[in-house]
């Protein structure tokens, strides 16, 4: 399968690695920089993947839940210092805003990265990740991806076939349409189980759960997984370190106070910047490669 | 290391975890320490269960039964796609749990919870809803199970009508309460009671319409399933706890 980008070609447990990290930072850390940049990087990586028909789709809802998570944090949290007026008898403090803000920025960068890890971690590189870890489970996994398509046809040939007797489930009574589709749920249900007894007696007679079996699968790790391991495991680590040491620091109640802004500082916010531009800035790379090379052919 | 080893170091992997991340948590209070406390807990305690139906080394007519009906309660969310709320996942977690035995309810709800997302979308909400829909399907198992193997089925109209009864109230109940808490952790700070009723009233319809769809898929469905499943497992002695 060809891959959305230059960053989907690396190797899956890279991938995964870097989305757990990411959105970990994001669902912890709430830092206002450290969000807006954050914010920004998925916004451009999705805009980038998924195009602008894609991310049009996505906007409303995006922004519907952004000014929830604004909206929601002043009007239930009467913290902090900075009393700025009083809405049904409760005050509406700035900290709480501004918090809110922030808040937003979280849960707005959190989709936008998952937006980026359904495109980029599809179900045949969760399969490599997982498939030494929980054998059986990443099997059935594998197996209810194939079915639900299958089930999908099949229900159409039953439904055909049943409309064919004279029970159609699109015509009729209320009460008649419910009877005629719970009988092609019961055909349904008989023949998928039936077919699973048939499968795994296939699956036995090619020797399931014999010892000293492997697990395909179709992904290398090549140099530059490695290389790109390194990068984002460095600077992953910089910027957790920087955040357990307190180096970066946000504080929103009682009084908003954002941390000194030291050297340490300034470059965990740089290996971050780094670590969420990185996706994209490898796809561009990419793409100028591929143009400058085509055109000195 | 035996099965039964490994099973037991996994629960016990699981409580030191729960309880380590508890304590550090309140002796190192940090940013939205709730919502990550909250998540690791589920995490961690989803694990043992896991590991334990991994660990036994399923047979292959198990692991096909669990991909079917995890298959068909996926592919039901997505055929009502159109009614939101309305979906029958939850009525088949409850089955597999009632035909199959608790643990199975437990994987077949997790798996759901997982998979459907990859059509829904995944989120914040996943580890949540994979937790919630496992715990429907394992007291459905820890109640109705036995009594559906004696009986090969149900063992009355009552039974049937308590089961549909049990599933009102634990996609209500159950699914809708962690659910709706996990909206609270996502979207504020912490967890105050102010915030959480205002999530929980508006979460009232959402989770009737789901409660609703459950007992009606229940109904339709649950005679045919648990016969079907009971029979299954006696026939080919599966599922049987070691």
């Amino acid at each position: 399968m060809r891959d959305a980008d230059a960053f989907s070609s690396l190797h899956p447990a890279v991938l995964f690695g870097y989305f757990v990290l990411i959105v970990g930072v994001n669902v912890v850390f709430m830092h206002p920089l450290v969000l807006g940049i954050s914010f920004l990087g998925a916004l451009a990586y999705a805009a980038y993947l998924v195009r602008w028909a894609g991310l049009r789709k996505l906007l409303p809802g995006l922004l519907i839940m952004m000014v929830i998570a604004a909206l929601f944090n002043p009007i239930f949290n009467h913290r902090g210092v900075t009393m700025l007026f009083y809405w049904n008898d409760n005050p509406i403090t700035l900290e709480a805003i501004i918090y809110g803000g922030v808040a937003a920025l979280m849960i707005g960068s959190v989709l936008l990265w998952f937006v980026s890890y359904n495109k980029v971690m599809t179900s045949d590189k969760f399969l490599c990740v997982f498939g030494h870890v929980v054998p059986a489970l990443s099997l059935i996994f594998a197996m209810v991806l194939r079915f639900v398509p299958r089930y999908f046809a099949q229900a159409k040939r039953i439904a055909a076939a049943q409309r064919g007797i004279g029970r159609d489930v699109a015509s009729g009574s209320w009460y008649a349409r419910a009877r005629h589709g719970s009988a092609v749920l019961s055909i349904m249900l008989t023949w998928a189980l039936e077919n699973a007894v048939d499968t795994s007696d296939s699956m036995l007679a090619r020797g399931y759960g014999l010892p000293g079996r492997t697990a395909y699968t179709d992904f290398k790790v090549r140099e530059r997984d490695f290389m790109a391991a390194l990068a984002l495991g460095g600077s992953g680590l910089v910027v957790v370190v920087a955040i357990v040491a307190g180096v970066l620091h946000a504080e929103y109640f009682p009084a908003y106070a954002v941390g000194d802004w030291s050297v340490a500082a300034w470059l965990a916010l740089g290996a971050w910047m780094l670590i969420c531009a990185a996706p994209l800035l490898l796809g561009l790379r990419e793409e100028a490669v591929w143009r400058s090379l085509r055109s000195n052919l | 290391m035996s099965t039964s080893v490994k099973t037991r170091l996994t629960w016990l992997f699981a409580l030191v975890g729960i309880v380590a991340v508890i304590t550090l948590g309140v002796l190192f209070p940090f940013d939205r320490n709730y919502y990550f406390i909250a998540l690791a807990v589920i995490t961690l305690s989803m694990l043992p269960f896991l590991a334990a139906f991994e660990g036994r080394k399923p047979e292959a007519r198990e692991i096909v039964t669990i991909a079917v009906l995890t298959a068909l309660a996926v592919a039901g969310r997505a055929a009502f796609f159109m009614l939101p709320q309305f979906k029958p996942g939850m009525a088949i977690v409850i089955l597999a749990g009632v035909g199959l035995g608790r643990e199975s309810g437990f994987v077949v709800g997790v798996l759901h919870g997982f998979i459907s997302n990859f059509i829904f979308g995944q989120g914040p909400w996943t580890p949540w809803q994979m937790f919630s829909y496992a715990l429907c399907g394992f007291l459905a198992g820890v109640f109705f199970s036995r009594s559906a193997e004696r009986h090969s089925g149900f063992s009355s109209p009552l039974q049937k009508t308590l089961l549909i009864i049990y599933g009102a109230l634990a996609t209500f109940v159950i699914y809708g309460l962690l659910v709706d808490s996990a909206s609270v952790l996502i979207w504020s700070s912490e967890f105050t009671w102010s915030a959480a009723r205002a999530i929980y009233l508006s979460g009232i319809p959402f989770n009737a319409v789901h409660a609703f769809a459950t007992a009606v898929f229940l109904t339709l469905l649950s005679t045919l399933i648990v016969e079907r499943l009971t029979r299954l497992k006696t026939r080919y002695g599966l599922f049987q706890p070691h």
